[in-house]
């Protein structure tokens, strides 16, 4: 089989993952390349998704049988293998010609969990070693490899991941037979302890290495089994706060595979997935709390509006607020209003006192914060304000027939994803 | 009587003008580029020439008596080559002079908010063409690249490029502007350039054609969203994008 075929079959396996990130190191040094802080995207795909880094699998043979997976062993489609020297000599060729920002290796398990690792580890070695490589390289580990090999990624890679992909034990025992939380949790635990251990280690000798300098990331796949939003928001949570994650991604379910233990889905529900990273953004840049966002009586986000707006309307004795003097934390809870314009409220209040002519000029999304704020005591909102009244409202924007356009929406979304999807934070 | 400062389309040239209009503090005075404008009827005309004294007066003066970052944005705002940049920068620098390091702070001042967006504008596009450089190997080794931004951000993406690629030689070509950054044997220099003639390397081809299958592979069918696309590519750099060329594949 030639190399293109090859890569053909293995970006193909690949490209389910959503994780897309180049950022969080700052590697350098002797050689060639280097990663950039803030990630470099390097072109979008017909979907609309970034490429930053060249994803592909080793190999695509697996031994495990997992209903969702494309490469399950039960699929008989066409299996291809990279051998180490083949990945490295591709990055490298790729990567010289400014085509990506490095590698993102994962693989289906061939032989042995142990074996499938081995085989990464060298493939990475081998690009780090022979050709000098400073560029970023994200690996995943392969559950229930030996803890000595699952060490040493985080020495070569920048970020390493472990996909828990189905939000509870349940789910798995259903879908992924010869997985468990277990042999997923185990290892995504071991990463964070050293990834910990060697910040610490590096805040008092600074030339100790750096292991999995940017950090670990994992993957839910949203819509395959019946969890519900509140569930996986409560697991996003506990994973950025006890695991210290860098980014939990979430992939709409594809039917790659018919198997009658999954749903029949005709499209991959995209736009509960953004707003899911909706919410995520708010937990990570906004101060909230998943309780705060989803609770028991309501544990489906709202398709309709974004999870603040949603907040913001159930809490209106909180609002309208004050922007001249509210604290930076409130102001970050008011719809229309982001990290970067929240940013330029509190740097412009330094200047002198915001009406709200000068909010629109930095930047605020007035059609949504009106009804929230004041500026210089001057409120534009509506005269009897409820939560309903204020939703409706917002509703006629979306859609001057005052019906919810779900076609309307889903381009909104789209243009939205932008800042969710790739998320170079 | 106010007054149009002509600079001869250098930011050294630029710079000087400045001084000079600073120095003189004529309300309504312009700065321009020489042959960009015509004397006014009432406007005198004052050709600054290139001066690095004054020229590193004006950066040493922004930098005392504006913020940390006031130096940056006049910078920036500089590469940006749109309309009026030059008298916007003016009006900017003497709000400086006036309040200070809390102009950058006044974000709803038009003043303040044109030059911090142009710089923006020009930050956005260099991040951008961080990965949209796109290097293709010539006979003799050498990475060629060719580019054609809206700013003139080349000052800005060599640096990058010197620390990513410094064992190799490059080149990056500005076509729009007829500029090229040369890196050559680990130095790094500016030089016009209009046209080259280049020989690829015998292996380029199939490279590109591996990228190229690559990048088709990578998109999934079921999300096609070829708005989300063009808003993040738009269709005027796609002709030097290698995965865009509709080429032999």
């Amino acid at each position: 089989m030639d190399l293109d075929k090859k890569l053909e079959i293995l970006a193909d396996s690949a490209k389910y993952d959503a994780s897309c990130a180049s950022s969080g190191s700052d590697r350098g040094g002797r050689g060639t390349g280097a990663a950039h802080l803030s990630g470099v995207c390097h072109s979008w795909t017909a979907d609309g998704r970034c490429i930053s880094l060249l994803k592909i699998l080793m190999t695509n043979e697996c031994v495990y049988d997992c209903a969702y997976c494309v490469n399950r062993r039960s699929n008989d489609s066409a299996k291809a293998i990279l051998t180490p020297d083949e990945i490295a000599g591709l990055t490298f060729e790729f990567y010289k010609r400014n085509y990506i920002e490095g590698l993102f290796l994962s693989s289906g398990i061939i032989v042995s969990p142990d074996r499938t690792m081995e085989l990464m580890l060298e493939a990475v070695r081998k690009l780090r070693q022979v050709f000098r490589f400073n560029g970023y390289v994200h690996m995943k580990v392969i559950p229930g490899a030996d803890q000595a090999l699952i060490d040493q990624a985080g020495l070569w890679a920048d970020r390493v991941s472990v996909n828990i992909e189905l939000p509870t034990d349940k789910s798995l025992r259903l879908l992924a037979p010869g997985k468990t939380k277990a042999t997923v949790l185990g290892p995504m635990n071991r990463l964070a302890q050293r990834i910990s251990a060697s910040k610490d280690e590096r805040r008092s000798i600074k030339s100790s290495p750096a292991y999995a300098p940017a950090g670990q990331s994992t993957q839910l796949i949203i819509g395959a089994t019946p969890e519900t939003d509140r569930e996986i928001i409560k697991l996003s949570e506990a994973l950025y706060g006890k695991m210290r994650l860098k980014r939990v991604y979430y992939s709409a379910f594809v039917p790659v595979m018919k198997d009658n233990r999954l749903p029949a889905l005709i499209d991959p529900p995209l736009l509960r997935e953004h707003r899911l990273y909706q919410a995520d953004w708010l937990l990570r840049f906004y101060g909230f709390t998943a309780e705060e966002l989803l609770d028991e009586k309501h544990p489906a986000l709202d398709l309709s509006f974004d999870p603040k707006t949603v907040w913001a309307a159930n809490n209106l004795h909180l609002f309208p607020l004050e922007v001249n003097k509210a604290s930076y934390e409130e102001i970050l809870r008011v719809p229309g209003i982001g990290v970067t314009s929240a940013q330029r409220i509190f740097r412009a209040r330094r200047a002198g006192g915001l009406s709200l002519d000068d909010l629109k000029k930095l930047g605020v999304v007035m059609k949504r914060a009106v009804y929230f704020v004041t500026a210089g005591g001057k409120y534009g909102g509506l005269k009897k304000e409820t939560g309903e009244a204020i939703k409706l409202k917002l509703l006629e924007h979306k859609n001057p027939n005052g019906q919810l356009d779900l076609f309307g929406e889903a381009a909104l979304v789209k243009a939205g994803m932008k800042e969710t999807v790739t998320g170079q934070i | 009587m106010s007054a149009t400062y002509t600079y001869d389309g250098t930011f050294e040239g630029f710079l000087t003008a400045l001084a000079l209009a600073v120095e003189k503090k004529l309300p309504g005075s312009e700065i321009a580029r020489e042959n960009a404008v015509e004397a006014g009827l009432f406007s005198e005309f004052i050709r600054a020439g290139s001066d690095p004294i004054k020229a590193s007066a004006a950066r040493a003066l922004i930098e005392r008596r504006g913020s940390a970052g006031s130096w940056h944005y006049v910078r920036y705002a500089f590469l940006s080559e749109a309309p009026g940049v030059e008298t916007a920068i003016l009006e900017y620098v003497r709000l400086l002079l006036d309040k200070g390091r809390t102009a950058d702070n006044m974000l709803a001042d038009d003043r303040v908010k044109k030059v911090h967006a142009l710089s923006a504008k020009v930050g956005g596009e260099a991040h951008r063409f961080m990965g949209f450089v796109r290097f293709k190997e010539l006979a003799d080794k050498t990475l060629y690249s060719k580019i054609e931004p809206d700013h003139n951000i080349l000052p800005l993406l060599a640096p990058h490029f010197r620390v990513r690629l410094g064992t190799f030689n490059w080149v990056i070509h500005d076509a729009r502007r007829n500029n090229a950054a040369l890196y050559f044997k680990e130095k790094l220099v500016y030089a016009p350039l209009s046209a080259a003639e280049l020989t690829e390397d015998a292996k380029e081809a199939e490279v590109r054609e591996l990228w190229k299958h690559f990048f088709k592979t990578a998109a999934i069918k079921e999300r096609m969203n070829p708005e989300l696309q063009r808003q993040n590519v738009p269709l005027k750099y796609r002709k030097n994008l290698t995965e865009f060329d509709r080429g032999a594949e």
